[in-house]
């Protein structure tokens, strides 16, 4: 179904001065001073339609180095904050594939940041992030390509005026970027409704003899996440699948990164929930280097170990920081023990599959104890979890 | 570049004044990197144009004499110089140290890889056009090799690393490469242009430029001028750079004078970082230890030099550069995106991964953006792999994309192999193979096309020489021997140092010998690499490793068991398949009992047994229900655990875990034969007595016919494990069967027979005539009323004929493959 639709032909950014009693605000206004900075030095060539050189937006995303920039007609150095951690490759492989001919769907394990990389591409291309399409079980045709006010219908018959544009309409008219969500939660027949879109690149409106035809201006293209662990359900057409360039978004590759990332997340949340309570590096590392081991089967001394059924993310990591906190707040200490962390873990690895509390269980006894020898920390883990694990 | 220059603490004024002087000197100096296509097509430029009488290469000057094999008509690349080093009155004190015992005279060797493109050979074949001399300069690897101090171990690296050629450290890079890699420049440069590899920055800066052969030299120069002014001073004085330039100063100096040539005349052809060299430096290069020594042009192949064989030779991509040279020499550089991706498309298809043309024409784009967008002119290597997976792997590269990685890979490496002119004579291996046979008095199968079978006693020195040759080429695949009985697993016994071996000489075996060339000079040098490149191949898979370590041990190659060892360990903690762990712990086992006699370091493969065992032990309910392809290992890893903790002379080997695992195991089952052999485990630890046993094939006569059936995979399963407890609880079990026979309706009968049948062939003969026993007490037959059973009061001709029906019915029992 259409998430959020601006209104026609509309692809104006919102500016910062837009109302902040919002709980999220789009990424072209939280970081509306970044992306500033960098149009004012982008000395480069930029395809239509863009608002950034593609170098430009490979800084804004990766980060860069700060600009000095007028802002709201004051002069000061505007820091460019690295919005996507990983490899910057697959960055630079996203937005040449954004300036050619085909779409980009952004694959992956949930919580890897395929929603997180769409939002900042399409802020950054097209100044707006916020014609998106949420792909359900119930995204219908209409929700991918216009439907009627069926009262002035009605009244009026079929006029122009008396459609309701989609999404994907408003993005061609105005040249910008669609995000399709989840595109793998919607039936292959509703899917495949993109097909004459992303190849004509129109829209046909048989209803409307006089003006069929809605074209594209340069620079519409779509982007386009789905899960992995959706393949299989309702796998792309061939023919869909050829007019996509697969990016594939894997989870974060090393342990420094994953904890600075655990870090600045589980900050903003706890500060977020108004919470008094800080969570030491120490327990953040040993929460990324369980969540590592588990997640990869492998511990870091090399020993194989089960992998659960679920799919341990960055974003579980950050919720299961989030979760201690708050136990620690409301029935705890007040600080943010290896305890909380083991309490909080179960519910993050044993989902659909019971046989994964067997995972935890070995993971427990073959690398929690060993290292409970000399640690203190890795004991309280060890100790809370074998209890909770019974 | 001026920024990444200064921000590397670098004066710019001064770098330029450096590199004009060194251009600008009398004698000639061009820089080069290995195998790259740029610097050669650069290079056959200058010497064409300037026309030397003597050219200087950085080749390995033992091997002078070789060069004309090497730019002979018949000689096409990949080619390799080998040079052997034999340390025969142990002048550097590493007997026992660097070989395998003190009256073993150590070996040294190292390999010159040269390619078509190689700058070094482009060299030789151009001043052989234009009549000029070559002359190697590089100093003898063996004069590199340090002496032993009597405290410390020779360092690895020493013993088979060649100057700026092969590193079997498998770094990926030559020494030269290191340095430059490790230099602050580099790392600067990489830093602030977002190169992800050295070979992506070489390429960007070097193999795509357009810029003509004296520009080209000078940027080379002054990029590697930036990354020696950069480097850890510490690193070029220990990595033995120092000794080889002052050889190469010396050589220089040498020829010129003896030959009456000026300066002008020559020109010297090296690594760029050699370029600058202290001209002012006195010191004499080392001088070369007393030995045998021994030089040859060997043929090689593009998987060889390639990084992916894992010995670093500095080539990512040989098939690709080697397009790139042939294209760019007939000014067809443009052409080589559109083929390179044509080709690797094709290849993609054949692999089994569908991709069109649009894609050709999509992964072009895409490449060309993605180059414009990291700042190239043209797209390299790394942009146009880039834009294959993005624009044709439809998922994750590591698992929808390994077809087209696999296709990848092929295109770039390519399958070619090298040809050395037949002027040079019998191969090395092929002589050593010839003259260990005359060794160890394997004269009389020389030639002769006969059968000879030999049996040997490992316990004898010359019998176990003998084993070990014959192992080695076994190990090679070279059609002379086979070994036709194994040794047994019980020292006590004497049989776990006999072997039996037929040995006939076969007309394939010269041939297949050269084949191995390309693993080393000798059978024991081919037999370390290729032991070597498996060991890292399997490193995943703990049961073939583990057999690997049990190889190196029968081909007697010390020095690569303490790595197999280590190896093992790591394996064992990578592998998470029952099987596989079954496996390793099976060949583990058998190894302990070698131990002593090898000289292992039983600590260690204690604990590598424990780990294998541990972890065998959770792996197990993972095969609780695996498909019937896989029974026949997983019993054999069954019997292997199950023989360590019968024996029960480890108090480290916790049974409660292997029986906690084989009773989850068997809950979980829903696979009879499996179900079968973990209960049939379980009542031979005593964890279940014979007659709950008994009463889990009683429970068969229970159930449904459709159930009924697979009581005998269920009782195969049982017998497939069993030793003891058949034989201590054969009437409970006899009387099970006999209560599921008697009702049992003929067609169920009939389907489970076949399995029956197969179940009772486990069972050796005594354990056959413990059931009979019972059979027999069950029905009322004494040992009297038993052998009249086996009267025949018939007439001889009908027993004949009975005879001849039973042996006719075992005929079409046999065709119809019942077990």
């Amino acid at each position: 179904m259409a998430k959020k639709a601006s209104p026609a032909a509309d692809t104006t950014p919102p500016t910062s001065s837009t109302t902040s009693e919002q709980v999220r605000e789009p990424a072209e206004v939280r970081y509306a001073d970044q992306l500033e900075a960098l149009r004012q030095h982008d000395q480069e060539a930029k395809p239509r339609s863009w608002r950034l050189s593609p170098r430009a937006i490979m800084a804004y995303i990766v980060g860069g180095k700060p600009l000095s920039a007028e802002i709201n007609g004051k002069k000061r150095e505007v820091p460019i904050t690295r919005k996507f951690f990983g490899d910057d490759s697959l960055v630079e492989r996203a937005i040449v594939t954004l300036a050619s001919e085909r779409a980009l769907l952004l694959v992956g394990e949930p919580g890897t940041g395929k929603s997180w990389l769409s939002e900042h591409l399409a802020a950054a291309i097209s100044g707006t992030s916020t014609l998106t399409i949420q792909g359900t079980a119930g995204t219908t045709e209409e929700h991918i390509k216009y439907s009627w006010n069926i009262a002035r219908i009605i009244a009026e018959g079929p006029t122009p005026q008396n459609m309701i544009p989609s999404p994907t309409m408003v993005a061609m008219r105005g040249g910008a970027l669609l995000r399709f969500e989840e595109i793998t939660r919607c039936v292959p027949d509703v899917q495949d409704s993109l097909v004459s879109i992303l190849s004509d690149k129109a829209i046909a409106i048989p209803e409307l003899p006089d003006a069929n035809m809605i074209w594209a201006k340069p620079g519409f293209n779509v982007i386009a996440t789905a899960n992995s662990r959706d393949q299989g359900v309702n796998e792309l057409s061939a023919a869909l699948k050829r007019r996509f360039n697969y990016i594939h978004i894997p989870i974060v590759a090393d342990q420094k990164t994953e904890v600075e990332i655990v870090q600045q997340r589980s900050g903003e949340l706890i500060a977020q929930y108004e919470l008094p309570v800080k969570i030491n590096p120490p327990i953040l590392q040993l929460l990324a280097t369980v969540f590592r081991e588990i997640r990869q089967g492998k511990t870091s001394d090399g020993t194989s170990i089960k992998k659960p059924s679920t799919t341990l993310s960055t974003a579980e990591a950050i919720g299961v920081a989030l979760d201690s906190a708050l136990h620690a707040k409301f029935f705890g200490s007040g600080a943010v023990s290896p305890g909380d962390v083991a309490r909080n873990l179960i519910g993050s690895i044993v989902k659909e599959d019971t046989e994964d509390l067997n995972v935890l269980k070995e993971y427990n006894t073959l690398v929690a104890r060993k290292r409970a020898l000399n640690d203190k920390s890795w004991k309280e883990f060890h100790d809370t979890l074998a209890t909770q694990l019974g | 570049m001026r920024n990444v220059l200064d921000a590397a603490d670098l004066d710019v004024d001064a770098l330029a004044s450096q590199v004009d002087a060194v251009l600008n000197d009398d004698l000639y100096w061009f820089p080069v990197r290995h195998h790259s296509a740029a610097v050669a097509r650069c290079l056959e430029t200058v010497i064409s144009e300037r026309k030397p009488k003597v050219v200087f290469v950085e080749g390995p000057a033992e091997a002078q004499e070789l060069i004309p094999f090497v730019t002979d008509s018949q000689t096409k690349p990949p080619i390799a110089i080998y040079s052997s080093y034999r340390d025969d009155n142990n002048v550097l004190g590493l007997a026992g140290i660097a070989s395998p015992a003190a009256d073993i005279p150590p070996r040294f060797g190292c390999w010159y890889p040269l390619l078509a493109y190689s700058p070094e050979y482009v060299a030789m074949q151009t001043a052989n056009r234009i009549g000029a001399d070559v002359i190697f300069i590089d100093l003898p690897h063996h004069a590199l090799i340090k002496r032993s101090d009597k405290t410390s171990a020779l360092p690895s690296s020493v013993s088979t690393d060649a100057p700026d050629t092969v590193d079997r450290k498998h770094s990926g890079h030559t020494p030269s490469d290191e340095l430059i890699i490790e230099s602050g420049f580099y790392q600067r440069l990489a830093e602030v242009a977002g190169y992800r590899s050295w070979n992506e920055a070489w390429d960007s800066l070097f193999e795509i430029t357009n810029a003509d052969a004296e520009q080209f030299r000078r940027e080379l120069a002054t990029f590697c001028l930036a990354a020696r002014l950069t480097s850890d001073p510490r690193h070029i004085q220990n990595d033995g750079t120092l000794e080889r330039e002052r050889h190469f100063l010396k050589t220089i100096r040498e020829t010129l004078s003896r030959r009456k040539l000026k300066p002008q005349q020559a020109m010297v052809v090296c690594g760029g970082f050699h370029l600058f060299l202290d001209r002012d430096d006195q010191t004499a290069p080392p001088p070369c230890p007393e030995g045998t020594v021994y030089t040859t042009v060997v043929p090689y192949s593009y998987f060889r030099i390639s990084e992916l064989s894992g010995y670093g030779a500095g080539n990512r991509a040989p098939q690709y550069y080697q397009t790139a040279w042939e294209l760019m020499r007939s000014g067809r550089e443009q052409d080589l995106l559109p083929e390179h991706v044509v080709a690797l498309l094709k290849r993609a298809r054949r692999e089994g991964h569908a991709t069109s043309a649009a894609d050709g024409v999509a992964v072009t784009q895409h490449a060309r953006m993605l180059a414009g967008l990291r700042g190239r002119a043209t797209p390299i290597l790394d942009d146009i792999e880039d834009a294959v997976i993005t624009c044709c792997c439809k998922g994750n590269p590591d698992d929808e994309g390994v077809a087209l990685r696999r296709a990848i890979d092929f295109i770039n490496i390519g399958t070619k192999v090298g040809k050395v002119t037949s002027k040079l004579g019998r191969l090395p291996i092929v002589h050593d193979f010839f003259a260990q046979l005359s060794d160890l008095d394997f004269g009389e199968v020389l030639g002769h096309e006969r059968l000879v079978k030999i049996e040997l006693d490992k316990r004898k020195p010359d019998e176990e020489r003998r084993s070990v040759f014959l192992h080695r080429l076994r190990f090679l695949e070279v059609p002379l021997a086979v070994l036709t009985e194994m040794p047994g697993t019980e020292a006590s016994s004497g049989l776990l140092f006999r072997e039996r071996w037929s040995l006939k000489w076969n007309p394939k075996i010269e041939t297949h010998l050269v084949e191995q060339t390309l693993l080393g000079d000798s059978i024991e040098a081919a037999v370390l690499s290729k032991l070597h490149e498996m060991v890292a191949t399997d490193s995943q898979h703990a049961g073939v490793t583990c057999a690997h370590l049990r190889r190196a041990l029968d081909m007697d190659l010390p020095h690569l068991v303490v790595e197999v060892q280590a190896a093992c360990g790591s394996a064992v903690d990578a592998d998470a398949q029952f099987v596989s762990l079954g496996s390793a712990l099976g060949h583990l086992v058998v190894i302990d009992r070698y131990a002593v006699y090898r000289n292992l370091r039983r600590t260690e493969l204690a604990d590598l047994i424990l780990r294998c065992f541990d972890r065998a032990c959770f792996a197990l309910p993972d095969v609780a229900s695996a498909p019937p392809e896989q029974h026949a290992g997983i019993i054999s890893a069954l019997q292997s655990l199950a023989e360590l903790v019968l024996r029960g002379d480890r108090d480290d080997i916790d049974r409660n875990v292997f029986s906690s695992h084989v009773r989850t195991a068997a809950a979980q089952s829903t696979v009879p034969f499996l179900r079968g052999a973990f209960l049939g485990l379980l009542a031979e630890l005593r964890e279940i007595t014979s007659d709950e046993l008994a009463g889990h094939v009683a429970s068969f006569a229970q159930t449904s016919a459709d159930q009924m059936v697979f009581a005998g995979e269920f009782l195969e399963g049982v017998l497939a494990v069993s030793r003891t407890s058949v034989m201590l609880g054969a009437e409970s079990l006899v009387a099970a069967i006999d209560q599921l026979l008697k009702v049992a309706e003929w067609n169920v009968f009939l389907t489970m027979l076949p399995r029956l049948r197969a179940a009772f062939e486990r069972l050796h003969d005594r354990q056959v005539d413990s059931l009979a026993a019972c059979v027999a007490r069950k029905y009322g037959l004494t040992e009297h009323a038993t052998d009249q059973l086996t009267e025949l009061s018939t007439s001889v001709a009908a027993a004949a004929l009975l005879a001849d029906i039973d042996r006719r019915v075992a005929e079409i029992m046999r065709k119809w493959s019942f077990s």
